[in-house]
């Protein structure tokens, strides 16, 4: 199997030990390399150091990417990652990752970042690399095993590559996990104002007023005006301003009085030729934003 | 009874959420709060395997902060039980770090740690990779000597195999250190973050548009008209809009385009 260098190929490997996860990143890094690739090894320290050692003089050619902090909500790894791919993508052709998704120990959080390994295939579905996801078979619970496998077209497993028969289209996994809004009575309306400036200027009032510290009134700001542009824009204009505190977070609804759209991708594409980058913004400075249908209208929910 | 047992649901839901979004004193509170079971941990380690304990504790800090930049409180786990796991994995990794094989004198292993420290405190404060130059203001070293250090290279030991120090039998750091000293260890780590303040986004903007922005939203100080923020700075109502909306423009591409340096990021966009 080869990276065709136009698109993105995102396989997994599942290892039975640290010897299988070694040796089979090792031979496809090299594969890559000899072919002219880029190589990057995405993993915490003590794994970086593992292939570092295995490669040898190899390793020279090879970026290693320290991820014990990245993965924190899956549009900043996405951020993240991307900034190391177009960095590698200006030097070489195409690339090769090997790369190891932090899953934490709390059950409820593992289909979020079953939801980030499907919508990478999206996101990244542009890039010229062929990425490794690694998967420690005696080491990761089996729902985040049998995720591998919807999230994957391809998996390494065994002595053999096999096309998964469970693999999903990304918005179909993201469906699937994404929990229905609930309604958040707490908020209060906020009224939208003459223009964006003066939405702007509201928010940070309203946020400020909330106790929101200043740093995060400013990615409030950048995010809502994304949102917001694009209630103006393609929504038909913004219906109705709701913001509170819900859950200990300062959230922000933004009602439009268009049909909305149904993507649950929007905002995880990495910005490329032809797509816009304003929900890619917003969804890196806030914890979550939620888009869904109700009876007031289409509802851009923020939650900073 | 510690203090983060002290704390109702919704007071360490409300702290982990304002750690999460970078609060300095939240950062040190959600700290203080589980610093004796971050110590707790720390002891679990065997003692004379090179690893002090206040690295230790550091380590296990910054992990307990990455923690709160991933709990989600909305999944009802107690934030100790979910942040624990993270804790550990952050000390199990530094320890799997310093104590690899190949011999190196104590001063590298100490600058090593050292580097790795101001690298993730960078990454925390700023959520990008710190250049060489920021390093070595950072951590008294020269960029050469990161260099070196950034050479070194070997592979890691577990922390289950057995380890003599120094001609003496492994013991447990709890054995060997003190309280009073574990007290002193989380006074520099917090000391640490207090230096190492927050920097928030506007604070990369240049000083010119860092004025327009806090005074038009009142971030810090009353919010003022852009005629009123003009006429402090001898401009035009206009020309403090056009300042504004040039500076929002400028965090908005920042926030688009990948990080120049090609690094990896710890919290989502690479640079302003």
């Amino acid at each position: 199997m080869t990276c065709d260098g136009h698109s993105l190929r995102h396989n997994a490997l599942v290892y039975g030990s640290a010897d299988e996860y070694v040796a089979r990143s090792v031979a496809f890094l090299r594969e890559g390399l000899a072919a002219g690739e880029g190589a990057i090894v995405a993993n915490t320290r003590p794994g970086l150091a593992a292939l570092r050692e295995a490669l040898g003089p190899d390793a020279a050619a090879v970026t290693f990417v320290d991820v014990s902090e990245a993965y924190t909500r899956p549009a900043r790894t996405l951020a993240a990652y991307h900034a190391v791919y177009a960095g590698q993508l200006q030097k070489t052709p195409s690339l090769r990752a090997v790369a190891d998704v932090q899953f934490g120990p709390d059950p409820g959080e593992w289909d979020l970042w079953t939801g980030y390994e499907a919508v990478f295939n999206r996101s990244f579905g542009h890039l010229p690399a062929w990425v490794l996801c690694t998967y420690n078979m005696n080491g990761l619970p089996d729902p985040v095993l049998e995720g591998v496998w919807r999230t994957h077209p391809e998996v390494l497993a065994g002595d053999a590559w096999h096309t998964s028969e469970h693999y999903e289209d990304a918005n179909l996994v993201l469906r699937r996990i994404t929990p229905e809004p609930v309604p958040l009575p707490g908020l209060r309306p906020m009224p939208f104002g003459r223009d964006l400036e003066e939405f702007r200027e509201r928010l940070a009032s309203e946020a400020v007023r909330d106790g929101t510290t200043h740093a995060r009134v400013l990615d409030l700001l950048l995010a809502a005006t994304e949102v917001a542009t694009n209630a103006v824009a393609f929504g038909g204009g913004v219906e109705e301003v709701r913001v509170g505190r819900a859950g200990g977070r300062f959230v922000c609804e933004i009602v439009d009085r268009g049909g909305g759209f149904d993507d649950p991708s929007a905002g995880y594409l990495a910005p490329r030729n032809g797509s816009g980058a304003g929900l890619w913004v917003a969804r890196q400075l806030t914890w979550q934003i939620d888009f869904f249908r109700s009876p007031d209208g289409f509802t851009a929910r923020i939650w900073l | 009874m510690s203090r983060a047992e002290r704390l109702t649901r919704d007071q360490e839901r409300d702290l982990v959420i304002a750690a999460e979004a970078g609060d300095p004193a939240a950062c040190r509170e959600l700290v203080e709060a589980f610093l004796p079971a971050i110590g707790g941990l720390a002891r679990r380690f065997p003692g004379g395997i090179g690893v002090e304990r206040q690295e230790l504790v550091q380590e296990g800090v910054a992990g307990l902060l990455f923690a709160a930049r991933r709990y989600d409180s909305g999944l009802g786990t107690p934030f100790w039980a979910y942040a624990s796991f993270w804790v550990r994995k952050a000390m199990q990794e530094l320890v799997a770090e310093l104590t690899r094989p190949v011999a190196l004198s104590d001063r590298a292993v100490r600058g090593l740690a050292h580097m790795r420290t101001a690298r993730t405190d960078h990454l925390r404060i700023h959520g990008t990779e710190p250049t060489l130059a920021e390093l070595s203001r950072a951590t008294g070293l020269t960029p050469a000597q990161l260099e070196s250090l950034r050479a070194l290279e070997r592979t890691p030991r577990g922390i289950e195999q057995p380890l003599e120090a120094h001609g003496e039998a492994a013991a447990t750091v709890g054995d060997a250190i003190v309280d009073p000293l574990a007290e002193q260890a989380y006074d520099q780590v917090l000391d640490d973050l207090e230096i190492r303040a927050v920097h928030d986004s506007v604070g990369r903007l240049a000083e010119r548009e860092r004025v327009v922005i806090e005074a038009h939203y009142g971030l810090g100080r009353p919010a003022q008209t852009l005629k009123e923020i003009g006429g402090s700075l001898g401009l035009t109502a206009e020309r403090a809009r056009q300042i504004e909306a040039g500076a929002l423009s400028k965090l908005r591409e920042a926030l688009a385009r990948p990080a120049p340096d090609g690094r990896l990021a710890s919290e989502g966009p690479a640079a302003y």
